[in-house]
């Protein structure tokens, strides 16, 4: 027994070395694999809150939740409700926090600085609503909403991690000219993003 | 760059060629043409330092065409549109319809859809001749003339005779078009009788669809006017107009039909008084009403009434002008009162404009070469900020022949009622518009009724919504040798408060609360070139031009907002400044060619005119909010329209024609743009 916990203990030992040295060594040229960008489609946003996760890549009904779709307000896990007394929009239980970039999605590849991250609160969302403030404009001829080009999300997600997206439609199955008037293919969220498991700086 | 350079450059070329060959005819009497829409007084157009345009009553006969908007549209710098929302109206310098006054004898009318007012209510039967001042014209007409002014000015009979017009004109699209001009005067008396019945079954680009572009419509026109001469220096004018007009309305809400009429009646009545003191002073006393009407319903499938909606517009408008003469030089004074209602669906109640207004014009002759014209106008109003509207002008004549002119000028247009009062919630989308001056009791109520998800912070209606300003300088030229005829403007105008629509709540239900806010600040400049040949006396070709930019000042100032696009089908990329195309709806060039060719054994009149607009895009289609190289965009076009008059004897005469000859559509990107329409006319002139 003794020698066996002996060697193990050793074993243990030599594995946590190297290990260590392992990280020691290849620290400068470690390359973390690059993050995926997935697109998420017809998401819907019709019916009170829809929460997802970009750790589990779906829509969720948990707490663990980073973004949340309702019409054409969109939310984070973090912070507190805009409006107390709507039951349907869900309580923060995360630390999400979320920081708007303009730039093209590939090029936002460093974390923005702690201070441009913006939580949930009764005052504001972190992404304004309104045409033309958040991620959308509203044409009121056509009654098109149209996702603002090179709007980039950078979201805290609700445990620390990061992730960034871009809304590419409003409209169910992001057709190249949607039917704003057919109120059934509305309110489908398309979106890119790319999740960092990792704990590091950059996408 | 080449591509801006090379149709200058070659209708420069063309002017050249031109200006070596000789002798001239109908250049100089338009040379000599009276004109009265710049100055209130009677000019030579030649002489005035503004840039006007005419259209001859010869021209509008040969040209075939029926309506005002018809005629408009085939002149240099003028273009036919429908804006973002469907309605017509004309673009002048790159400026929306809603800033050009559209007078008739010197009156405005009243009755603007969304601020652009429908000009196929108008008809041409009657017209000795059109006048276009483009420009701010503020200076003497207040708001609205910001960008210009047309004025339509109607047949006065100068002396004894009892002659007339029958004409009856049948078109494509089952359209009709008859007219009967009676002008009558002996001695002191004299009368002018105007009638027109215009109808079309409309037309449809898609026929798989119930609604047409444009449904069946009837439309009839009564101008009845009388002179009185108490004396050479007395003169008294009473004129009526009476319109009327009934089309189809035909809706489809949620995949059910609705049917029902829309009418609009508009009555106009003006008295004057010309009154000549003697060699030195001169008055106008005139006493003009208007009230322009519109009533529409639509039933459901069991014909029971599901909507309805009206519209009441009056306006009551006394005004005295005196003008000083000594030798050359005028000073001319306008008073005047406004008293302005409008009671319609969407509003609470009716709302009432009054305003007083006064303007001087100093029209002064230095030297023989040398034309000064400088003046102003003070509007104070009930409801927005008065406005001080100077202008000043310029002509100076190097030859005869050759002139420059240069203007600098203010012009204004008040906010409108809509932009006040509005209280409009769209039944099938569901969002609301609300008038600046009623949003905050109405979004206070709607909140209380729950219908209020959220108010969009930052925004309060404390401060009064402010009158959109421009200012406006022309600089042209005037040539003329032998056979040729040269007209160039340069143009500039920039806009400050223009006022557009924001987002000021969302809804419980989804949609947005908009109301209406000084949003931006847009430039518009360009050049207008228009030249005229006479290669014999029954031969003339005429050139037009216009090279047009219009931006909004914000985009230009700060790109780095609008610099992302994401096209159909790729990622986002930037895009630099110089891919900033510019305002929607607005085309770099536009260009026209008119033939006139007479066989003067045959009596006949072949007019041929081609017009051209280049590219320009309706909406943005790459995520940007505004039209840059990359988006889609409406093709560039050309249209052409013929005529062919023959005169038979003295007495009548045979026209027959096409507008569109080539059938050019476009149903997808251009609702206004019927097809082919072939017509023939018969007139008897006794």
């Amino acid at each position: 027994m003794k020698t066996n916990f002996l060697k193990l203990t050793l074993l243990a030992l030599v594995v946590f070395t190297a290990s260590c040295s392992n990280d020691d060594d290849n620290a400068d040229n470690e390359t973390i694999p690059a993050v995926q960008t997935v697109k998420a489609t017809n998401i819907s946003a019709r019916d009170g809150f829809t929460k997802f996760s970009f750790s589990e890549n779906k829509v969720v009904t948990t707490d663990k939740w980073d973004i949340a779709f309702s019409g054409t307000t969109i939310i984070v896990n973090g912070g507190g409700k805009f409006n107390p007394e709507n039951a349907e929009e869900p309580e923060r239980t995360g630390q999400g926090a979320i920081s708007i970039v303009s730039n093209a999605f590939t090029a936002v590849t460093t974390f923005p600085e702690a201070t441009t991250f913006k939580q949930d609160a009764a005052t504001a969302y972190a992404i304004p609503t309104g045409s033309g403030n958040g991620w959308y404009s509203y044409n009121m001829n056509s009654h098109l909403i149209t996702p603002i080009a090179g709007k980039v999300f950078v979201v805290k997600t609700h445990d620390g991690k990061y992730a960034k997206f871009e809304i590419v439609s409003y409209y169910k199955d992001a057709p190249a000219t949607p039917d704003p008037l057919n109120s059934e293919a509305t309110k489908y969220y398309t979106f890119n993003y790319a999740y960092q498991a990792n704990s590091t700086t950059t996408f | 760059m080449k591509l801006r350079i090379t149709p200058l450059m070659s209708l420069f070329f063309c002017s050249a060629a031109f200006g070596q060959m000789k002798d001239s005819i109908a250049v100089d009497e338009i040379l000599a043409e009276v004109v009265v829409t710049g100055t209130r007084t009677e000019r030579v157009l030649s002489s005035l330092p503004l840039p006007m345009t005419i259209i001859t009553s010869e021209a509008i006969v040969k040209s075939g065409l029926t309506r005002l908007s018809e005629i408009l549209n085939e002149q240099t710098g003028i273009i036919l549109i429908p804006d973002e929302s469907g309605f017509e109206g004309i673009q002048m310098q790159g400026l929306d319809a809603a800033y050009t006054m559209i007078m008739i004898d010197g009156v405005p009318l009243v009755g603007r859809t969304a601020g652009v007012l429908d000009l196929s209510r108008v008809s041409v039967g009657n017209i000795e001749r059109i006048e276009i001042v483009k420009g701010a014209s503020s200076a003497l007409y207040g708001s609205e003339a910001m960008g210009g002014v047309i004025n339509v000015i109607t047949k006065r009979p100068q002396k004894d005779l009892f002659s007339g017009s029958l004409s009856y004109r049948y078109a494509t699209f089952n359209s009709n078009d008859a007219n009967a001009n009676l002008l009558w005067k002996k001695k002191k008396f004299a009368a002018n009788v105007f009638v027109n019945y215009n109808s079309s079954d409309g037309y449809d680009f898609d026929k798989s669809t119930w609604l047409k572009n444009i449904e069946k419509y009837h439309n009839t026109t009564i101008q009845p006017k009388l002179y009185y001469d108490f004396s050479e220096n007395l003169k008294l004018i009473v004129s009526n107009r009476f319109y009327n007009q009934k089309i189809d309305n035909k809706a489809v809400i949620e995949t059910k039909q609705y049917q029902g009429d829309a009418t609009e009646k508009e009555w106009n009545s003006q008295i004057k008084l010309e009154h000549k003191w003697n060699s030195y002073w001169y008055s106008e006393y005139e006493l003009y009403a208007t009230n322009y009407k519109n009533n529409a319903f639509l039933n459901d499938e069991n014909s029971v009434l599901f909507e309805e909606s009206y519209y009441n517009q009056w306006l009551l408008r006394p005004e005295v002008r005196t003008t000083f003469s000594i030798n050359e030089n005028k000073l001319t004074t306008g008073i005047g009162f406004n008293h302005e209602t409008l009671d319609r669906t969407y509003f609470d109640s009716n709302v009432v404009f009054n305003s007083q207004y006064v303007f001087v014009q100093y029209d002064y002759n230095p030297t023989e070469k040398l034309n000064i014209l400088a003046g102003f106008r003070y509007d104070n109003h009930s409801v927005y900020a008065s406005q001080l509207s100077p202008k000043l002008a310029a002509n100076y004549k190097i030859t005869a022949d050759f002139s420059l002119k240069a203007s600098v000028g203010y012009g204004y247009k008040a906010p409108d009622f809509r932009q006040l009062y509005f209280d409009f919630m769209n039944p099938s989308v569901g969002y609301t518009v609300l008038g600046y001056n009623v949003a905050e009791s109405r979004l206070k109520e709607l909140e209380e009724q729950g219908q209020i998800a959220e108010r969009t912070s930052g925004i309060n209606f404390s401060e009064p919504l402010k009158a959109e300003s421009a200012i406006n300088f022309n600089f042209g030229t005037f040539y003329k040798k032998n056979k040729f005829r040269l007209d160039v403007n340069a143009f500039y105008n920039s806009i400050s408060n223009l006022i557009d629509t924001q987002v000021v709540a969302l809804k419980s239900n989804g949609q947005n609360v908009f109301s209406y806010t000084n949003i931006s600040e847009i430039f518009t400049y360009g050049l207008e070139y228009n030249s005229t040949y006479n290669f014999s006396k029954d031969f003339t070709v005429s050139l037009g031009y216009q090279y047009l930019i219009a931006k909004d000042k914000s985009v230009v100032d700060d790109f780095d907002s609008y610099k992302f696009v994401r096209p159909p089908g790729s990622g986002t990329i930037a895009i630099s400044k110089s891919d900033y195309f510019g305002l929607f709806n607005r085309s770099k060039h536009t260009a026209n060619v008119k033939f006139l060719y007479r066989i003067p054994r045959m009596k006949t009149d072949i007019n041929l005119r081609v017009f051209y607009r280049s590219k320009y895009g309706m909406f943005d289609t790459n995520g940007n909010q505004v039209m840059d190289k990359y988006d889609q965009f409406v093709k560039g076009y050309f249209l052409t329209n013929l005529s062919i008059s023959k005169q038979i004897k003295d007495k009548f005469m045979l026209q027959a024609g096409a507008n569109n000859v080539f059938d050019f559509t476009n149903p997808d990107q251009i609702n206004n743009l019927a097809g082919r329409q072939i017509f023939a006319r018969i007139q008897y002139n006794f």
